[in-house]
């Protein structure tokens, strides 16, 4: 269970953050959807502990990220692409993250098969195209087997069979009790995996709730997306 | 997790680094390199009819002249070790840096610093154990025998010069976030021009910089200014006091700020 409460982060005298609370349940995969710039990826890294944030708290199971004994074997995250040095082959990468939180080596090479990139093991990170960061980034969040998953705009640069496959595997990870929660500005990819959603617009929260209720009222997600974001005018 | 884990990881992702070669390389061959110079100059001198030359040229010195190209490998290992975190991987790639994966694999922030001081540390002293007895063993070859005295003091000496080196450069690369700029300034510092020794032209108490404070840790009596240097165990108290101040405010920098 992710725990957000009152989450407020300022940078350069504006309001990044603006009392964002929401939780995401385990079982469910929880969409958290905004426009470009509304907070989604602050939220994610104020919960990972990469930034502070001046207001509110962002648990995991109710501790905070930086008091988890080993945080990937707890939460998966991927922000930002695969985030290995561009010299470093696939695997090469993948064994120093395994090492640091005692996840065993064998590891490396399950979920580089598991994200389809066991023929790529040894390229380097620099010659990757952009589907092939995102796999990496997603064999990472994999490697400790985490009952949390944490992603952001995970299909980004993925081609459709790459979208379907993704889908496939939250889905399957939420059906086996896992919380999922996974931000995204295309309301069609959210639309086809989520079980809640939280929108999120200018730093504040501005609907959360399951899919059908948020979306009650709206013809389509896309109408729900835009009337709640204020967007699209 | 246990401190070893983060500590065997960085070492782990510092070893497999290509930088990290390099920096070695540089720190091997360059001493090798420049003590084979020396070598054959001190040599050659007799033969020259410049036997007064040869005080200067002792083989020791021949050896011991050649470390600052050692602080530049030590340098450069230093810097990447830190600078690699932030690197920005190719757009085609997706840009990304992996301070954000080291972050979240480690992010106990102190503990992450102490593990990369301590990684750094021995990959300088394993460097070290290379460059400076293949230097020996060159000066030895071509100049004849290396006077044992003080010559394993020194040697030892040279080892903590560049491994404080090395970390100072990991500190400043922390408030820098970037490569290019410590590179430039504490290369140029080490082996073209000096700041610390032009002011000490002016001062004797650039003798308590950083980079001037260790110096009779293996300079001998000869280097210029040597006679108004620091003594070797209290220069070395001094430069690894610098250190461990730079490492404690790399830290509280590191800590408080948003990856």
């Amino acid at each position: 269970m992710l725990t957000i409460d009152g989450l407020t982060k300022r940078r350069g005298g504006r309001a990044v953050l603006s009392e964002v609370t929401f939780r995401a349940r385990p079982g469910r995969v929880t969409g958290f959807l905004g426009p470009n710039g509304a907070g989604k990826s602050s939220t994610l890294r104020v919960l990972l502990g990469l930034d502070r944030a001046d207001a509110g708290t962002a648990l995991v199971d109710g501790r905070r990220y930086r008091d988890l004994v080993a945080p990937l074997r707890t939460v998966g995250s991927m922000l930002d692409g695969a985030g290995a040095h561009r010299s470093r082959t696939a695997r090469n990468h993948l064994a120093w993250v395994a090492r640091s939180n005692a996840i065993p080596r064998r590891r490396v090479d399950e979920v580089l098969a598991q994200v389809g990139l066991a023929d790529a093991a040894r390229t380097r990170v620099g010659r990757f195209s952009l589907g092939m960061g995102q796999r990496l980034g997603l064999a990472a969040a994999l490697l400790g087997d985490p009952p949390v998953l944490v992603l952001d705009e995970p299909t980004n640069g993925l081609d459709p069979a790459g979208i379907r496959w993704i889908r496939g595997l939250l889905r399957a990870r939420a059906d086996a009790g896992a919380t999922v929660l996974l931000s995204s500005h295309l309301m069609g990819e959210v639309a086809e995996i989520a079980d809640d959603l939280v929108v999120i617009a200018g730093g504040r929260v501005v609907a959360t709730g399951p899919v059908d209720e948020v979306t009650a009222g709206y013809r389509t997600l896309e109408d729900a997306f835009f009337g709640l974001t204020g967007g699209g005018r | 997790m246990k401190a070893t884990d983060t500590v065997l990881a960085e070492l782990r992702k510092s070893a497999t680094l290509p930088a990290t070669a390099v920096a070695a390389g540089i720190a091997v061959l360059g001493c090798a390199g420049i003590a084979l110079l020396n070598a054959v100059h001190v040599r050659d001198a007799p033969a020259a009819g410049r036997a007064d030359l040869v005080g200067y040229t002792a083989p020791a010195e021949a050896v011991f002249s050649a470390a600052p190209l050692g602080a530049v490998g030590a340098v450069v290992l230093g810097v990447t070790a830190v600078s690699s975190e932030y690197a920005i991987n190719s757009p085609g790639a997706g840009g990304g840096r992996q301070v954000l994966a080291t972050l979240t694999a480690i992010p106990r922030r102190p503990e992450l610093l102490v593990a990369k001081a301590l990684v750094v540390a021995l990959l300088v002293a394993a460097t070290a154990a290379v460059a400076l007895p293949v230097s020996l063993a060159i000066v030895h070859a071509v100049a004849g025998p290396v006077a044992a005295d003080g010559l394993l003091a020194r040697s030892v000496g040279a080892g903590i010069y560049w491994m404080l080196t090395a970390l100072m450069a990991m500190a400043v690369t922390v408030f820098a976030r970037g490569g290019v700029l410590p590179l430039i300034v504490l290369i140029t510092n080490s082996s073209l021009v000096s700041v610390s020794v032009l002011l000490a032209k002016v001062t004797p108490l650039a003798f308590w910089l950083p980079d001037l404070a260790g110096m009779r840790l293996f300079a001998g009596d000869l280097v210029v200014g040597a006679d108004r240097a620091l003594d070797a165990p209290t220069g070395g108290l001094v430069m690894a006091a610098w250190t461990a101040a730079l490492l404690a405010a790399a830290a509280a920098v590191l800590v408080r700020r948003d990856a």
